[in-house]
């Protein structure tokens, strides 16, 4: 059987073993080391553990764990809720203006954490009962958090762009300053898009009323305003000494989560439970993460064996005989589509080590491409069936929110991501010049 | 359902809620090292053991909390299909498809235990004396195995934990089988 069939062989097998609703993780590395044992007999056995000694090697992977406990710490102490009251009280006023601050308020989480997680807990606790309640329109609405939520991933600190880094050998440091201004783009995007929905038809977002406004004393409002510093406290005290080389990724990292719990100590919100739950749950995500990512490495394993990297060059360069552009935009397709289907961390792992050389060698810059690849993921992570998100989303979301909502909602949000993608892709200065600014290139 | 499998049941959940309890905790530990590391940088004097010691800490932490993780119920399934079945149907697929998981955990443990045994000296490999009907294992590197760095930890602690992890990941997802079937039958454990 010639290779290319193996690889589609174990992509199908995974699929339909993925149908069956056993946990992701299982699958995958039950196909990786099935395929190892029956390509290469004896010897294939050890593909699968060598994967845990690779990911031990893979040392800015500590960050992960850093993250999601900083994330927790935040929605567990409940951080965020000054910050919400804040763009609350300061963007009613604004059609559709509590949707826009909550995206402003994703964009502040964003910056003190590597995952959509935290922001995904925040929103639905915070913002979203909030909203409903202001008859904000619940299908707007729960596409507002789940895109605002998926920033998390683009700007900085990000550990999507972490383990890119590690499979393209590129230096955190310039990929996450690549991934602020792109961020903030796409925050713009959405806040316009929100802005002109809502004043077309303004009852998806209601202005909040005159006499509610003068309720709030200035005074109230000024001191609201401080709470927005914490959150970039925390961010400088963190990407500070990181940036200027202090002190390493992992390191800075945990500097931020100390910066956070003593936040949350010094604003005595720190309890016990708080504790118990963010010592929990950061072990639930991150072992749910690790795990994923293991066996994805594995599987990678067995498709590098395969060859599966001089074939796929071949088969773009070669049999479709394409270039450059064409290669990169079928790429991205391409992501976009096995996003929608399989696991978005696992496809990560799976799928970068095969494109990325292909990348390097039509000569596309790898901090730019990186860029691209984690606006494609926070994009999989938000398409149905299979989104991280949505995943989330329906676990946390009321219980008038169903389904349908949930996948109704998105479909705006993945328009203007694909348009931040396209705007990123034309104009790669959006992602470059901060990073060649601050290393100086 | 019989004895033994009630008693394995409640004895592996507890176990493995115990170990992963204690793997909780080790996150401060994690953060300990690193603290230490970034402080040993500021007075000039950076210590050698923090890397290797923080990665070995990340590596007991997800996989010694990993069967506690899946009590947690925290691992992503793909939920389409699977959300719309009966309560029953959905044990009864599970009770089949955990065989895909612990094959892959037992493939994963026989990779740490062979990987273990190297990192003690004890690779075997079979020499073959002719009159022999059978091959003679013989000792082959002899030596414990140690990273390549400048602090040169030796590995076999580690790996010792990742055999005792996939052990236990594969008791907790029996455990899972044993009370699938037992739902399936209607007794509760």
């Amino acid at each position: 059987m010639p290779n290319e069939y193996i690889a589609i062989l174990m992509f199908s097998t995974m699929m339909l073993l993925m149908m069956t609703g056993q946990r992701v993780f299982g699958v995958i590395g039950f196909v990786a080391v099935v395929a190892s044992l029956a390509l290469w007999g004896t010897g294939g056995e050890s593909l699968g553990f060598s994967a845990t000694i690779k990911l031990m090697k893979w040392y800015p992977l500590l960050t992960l764990p850093m993250f999601v406990f900083m994330g927790y710490v935040m929605s567990e102490a409940r951080l965020a809720d000054d910050l919400y009251r804040m763009f609350h009280v300061w963007m009613g006023p604004v059609p559709g203006g509590l949707a826009i601050g909550t995206i402003l308020l994703m964009v502040l989480i964003s910056a003190m954490n590597g995952l959509s997680v935290a922001g995904m807990a925040i929103g639905a606790t915070i913002a979203l009962p909030e909203l409903l309640r202001r008859n904000y329109d619940k299908v707007m609405v729960t596409g507002v958090i789940q895109a605002g939520s998926s920033l998390g991933i683009l700007i900085p600190p990000s550990v999507v762009l972490v383990l890119y880094a590690m499979i393209a050998r590129q230096p955190v440091g310039q990929l996450w300053l690549a991934g602020l201004f792109p961020g903030l783009l796409m925050a713009t995007l959405f806040i316009v898009y929100i802005w002109i929905r809502c004043r077309i038809t303004p009852s998806l977002g209601p202005v909040l009323s005159e006499e509610e406004r003068s309720q709030i004393p200035n005074a109230e409002k000024y001191r609201l305003l401080l709470a927005g510093a914490l959150p970039l406290v925390i961010f400088f005290v963190m990407m500070f000494p990181f940036v200027k080389g202090y002190t390493s990724l992992v390191e800075s990292s945990v500097i931020g989560a100390v910066a956070t719990v003593i936040g949350a100590v010094w604003k005595g919100r720190f309890t016990r439970a708080v504790f118990e739950t963010t010592t929990r749950m950061t072990l639930a995500i991150s072992c749910m993460f690790m795990w994923i990512i293991l066996a994805a490495l594995s599987f990678g394993a067995v498709f590098d064996g395969l060859g599966a990297v001089k074939a796929i060059e071949s088969f773009f360069v070669g049999d479709l005989g394409l270039g450059p552009w064409e290669i990169l935009i079928m790429m991205q397709l391409s992501y976009l589509i096995m996003g929608m289907f399989l696991d978005d961390t696992a496809m990560l792992v799976i799928v970068a080590p095969l494109y990325v050389p292909l990348v390097g060698v039509l000569g596309f810059d790898l901090i730019w491409y990186g860029v691209l690849y984690t606006i494609t993921c926070q994009i999989a992570y938000l398409t149905p069936p299979f989104g991280y998100n949505l995943f989330l989303m329906r676990a946390m979301a009321p219980k008038e929110i169903t389904i349908i909502d949930i996948y109704k909602s998105i479909t705006p949000f993945v328009l203007v991501m694909v348009l931040a993608l396209v705007l990123v892709i034309v104009f790669p200065q959006v992602a470059l010049w901060l990073p060649n600014y601050v290393y100086d290139k | 359902m019989p004895r033994p499998i009630l008693i394995f049941v409640r004895f592996v959940d507890r176990l493995n809620y115990g170990v992963g309890r204690f793997a909780m905790y080790l996150l401060y530990v994690l953060m300990a090292i690193l603290l230490w590391s970034s402080m040993s940088k500021i007075i000039q004097a950076p210590a050698i053991w923090t890397l290797e010691m923080a990665q070995f800490m990340m590596v007991a932490y997800y996989i010694l909390g990993g069967p506690y993780s899946m009590q947690l119920g925290s691992h992503v399934r793909m939920d389409l299909v699977y959300d719309a079945l009966s309560d029953r149907r959905r044990l009864w697929w599970d009770a089949f498809t955990i065989f895909v998981l612990i094959f892959y955990l037992c493939v994963m443990l026989y990779g740490a235990v062979q990987s273990t045994a190297y990192s003690f000296g004890l690779k075997y490999y079979a020499v073959e004396i002719s009159w022999l009907p059978f091959d003679i294992p013989w000792g082959k590197t002899g030596f414990m195995e140690r990273n390549p760095s400048a602090w040169r930890p030796y590995l076999w602690p580690i790996k010792l934990v990742m055999v005792l992890g996939f052990f236990l990941m594969i008791l907790q997802s029996l455990s899972f089988f044993f009370r699938d079937i037992a739902a399936l039958r209607g007794v509760k454990i």
